[in-house]
């Protein structure tokens, strides 16, 4: 709905008023390009639910009548129930050991003067320069050398670590007034019921924005589940996608079960967007 | 430190602080630190077999830029993160702006437009994959019934980089508009007013005024999406094209993926590590120049 209901009062309302002409040029341009964003998935979740005959034919965009086999076939016979379920638990593992390990650290950097403090900062932040591709070779030797190739050891562990949670949690409690500290420390608390007891509940909106970051991140990690892990049993969701992809040859490809597969990986990732948003918003663009 | 932060240090005990920084310390010690030093070292071997192999020196590196390949790989490479952060990062901005001046709807648009940031790459691959397939897709089928143009990206290695770009823009715009939204939120209404009544235009506006205002977040963007661009179009290539047709698309993570886990050349793989691991280096350090505000977002 245009915005016409307004009568401005003074010259500099009016003026600073948009007016309902360019509203409504904003919301169709918005729309438009919401649109064109939505477009190719509501496209997916249609072929999803037709016949493999059917989605070969071009022009055929009409929901069909092969949704419920569809989903079946792809989570039971093409294993993806098997893959999501793992791909769930690698998350599961990483988001859990991240938040632990970094509340841990930053509890150390924040509420200890110790010698090192500012390097071991540092050398925490600098691995940031260090993302997987750089270190791919000699992580999968290590892997292969200590047996947890095809585990879930292995698909975990090189990602627990996070000079980015750290330093979230580290300016979070940095932000928290030096009297609720000195009051606990009046009470004489330990630093971990200290953590649990008073920090953790300050930082709730943090942690549950930085839980949703690192599973969407997590969640949709590619290169090292296909390097890491061989046996298709254990594999992740990500790459089972290129499993069903592959499945036919050329021409062949029943992409109706792709499609399918690939709104089934879609789904959780962005229900956690859709439920976490306002905390997912808050630790990304906040911090003022 | 300030006297705020040091007031905050109330625990004393270093033994205390070491147990509470171990686990994290002995992570990155073990899968960041000694992977990126044996990076190193095994960039200077040539071995065939993980474990065993002979020193080279710096052949490796001399085979690298002596090699045509490699060199296609990064003229590829740089046009594929070219292309992809310009055209993001502008259609972000539009995004952006047009969500901050509409006057309602804000939180629908907003999520409406960042969702794509929660899609994992790989769908996003598979889903265009099929939408565009030169003979069954429904979206080439359009574009040829509309305008007679062939979108035959499977054969024409030009048009299959636009098409890795395209699904590489989808993707990543969810990122850019998050960041950009909450900058145009930090910008002083009364800026925006004084604009208005000079009279400028939206668009000037948004160029002229917002854009300077906004700059480090942009810096920020720019950096982090190219870096994005570098590491995350594999799984793009991996499932859209396998670097083809004729190496039209094997950008250079791609490429280090091949010779080292399909070729089993660790060594020359671990060389291009390094080179990569040298690119990183250059933005983050450009990044840290401009401002150090977002930095730490560039790990995971």
């Amino acid at each position: 709905m245009p915005d016409v209901s307004i009568v401005p009062d003074t010259v500099n309302e009016r003026l600073l008023t948009t007016t309902g002409d360019s509203q409504l040029a904003t919301h169709a341009a918005l729309w438009l390009i919401i649109s064109v964003l939505i477009l190719p998935i509501a496209l997916a979740a249609v072929y999803s639910t037709q016949t493999t005959n059917a989605v070969y034919q071009i022009t055929n965009v009409f929901p069909g009548s092969a949704l419920v086999e569809n989903y079946t076939t792809v989570l039971f016979e093409y294993n993806f129930g098997q893959y999501m379920w793992n791909s769930f638990v690698m998350a599961t593992v990483v988001i859990v050991g991240k938040l632990v390990f970094s509340l841990l650290a930053a509890t150390a950097l924040v509420y200890y003067d110790f010698r090192f403090q500012s390097l071991i900062f540092y050398a925490i932040l600098f691995t940031l320069l260090m993302p997987l591709p750089v270190r791919i070779v000699p992580l999968y030797q290590l892997m292969a050398d200590i047996g947890w190739l095809n585990s879930f050891a292995g698909l975990t562990s090189p990602f627990i670590a996070s000079a980015t949670a750290v330093f979230l949690f580290r300016q979070q409690f940095r932000s928290i007034p030096a009297s609720v500290v000195e009051t606990a420390k009046l009470d004489g608390i330990g630093p971990i019921q200290f953590l649990i007891n008073v920090l953790i509940p300050m930082s709730k909106g943090m942690i549950a924005g930085v839980t949703a970051i690192m599973f969407i991140s997590t969640w949709n990690a590619y290169l090292w589940p296909l390097v890491a892990i061989i046996d298709r049993t254990n594999q992740v969701a990500q790459v089972g996608l290129r499993y069903i992809q592959g499945t036919g040859a050329e021409g062949f490809v029943q992409w109706n079960l792709v499609m399918a597969a690939g709104i089934l990986v879609l789904i959780p990732p962005l229900i956690v967007l859709l439920v976490a948003r306002r905390y997912l918003l808050s630790t990304l663009g906040g911090g003022e | 430190m300030t006297e705020q932060h040091s007031r905050l240090q109330v625990f004393t005990s270093n033994w205390q602080a070491a147990a509470l920084l171990l686990p994290t310390l002995a992570l990155i010690a073990v899968f960041l630190y000694y992977p990126f030093l044996e990076t190193v070292q095994l960039s200077f071997y040539q071995l065939r077999v993980l474990g065993s192999g002979e020193w080279v020196g710096l052949q490796n590196y001399v085979q690298l830029f002596e090699s045509g390949a490699y060199r296609n790989s990064l003229v590829v490479t740089v046009l594929f993160t070219a292309a992809t952060v310009t055209a993001s990062l502008f259609l972000s901005l539009i995004i952006s702006f047009l969500i901050h001046e509409a006057n309602r709807f804000t939180n629908l648009y907003l999520v409406a437009a960042i969702w794509p940031y929660a899609m994992p790459i790989a769908v996003a691959g598979i889903v265009l994959d099929f939408l565009i397939n030169p003979r069954i897709g429904v979206v080439t089928w359009a574009i040829e019934v509309l305008t007679g143009f062939q979108f035959a990206w499977q054969t024409n290695g030009a048009l299959a980089l636009v098409a890795v770009i395209i699904a590489a823009v989808w993707q990543g715009l969810g990122y850019s508009i998050i960041f950009m939204t909450a900058a145009f939120n930090q910008v002083p209404d009364s800026i925006t007013d004084a604009a208005k009544l000079d009279g400028i235009g939206r668009f000037q506006r948004l160029f002229r005024i917002y854009v300077p205002l906004i700059s480090p977040v942009l810096v920020f963007l720019i950096v982090i999406q190219t870096i994005g661009a570098f590491f995350g179009g594999f799984a793009l290539i991996d499932l859209m094209t396998s670097g083809g047709p004729s190496n039209a698309t094997n950008v250079l993570m791609f490429n280090l993926y091949q010779d080292a886990f399909l070729n089993q050349r660790f060594g020359y793989a671990s060389a291009q590590s390094i080179v990569l691991f040298g690119f990183v280096a250059v933005l983050m350090y450009v990044q840290l120049r401009v401002t150090d505000r977002y930095a730490y977002y560039g790990g995971a």
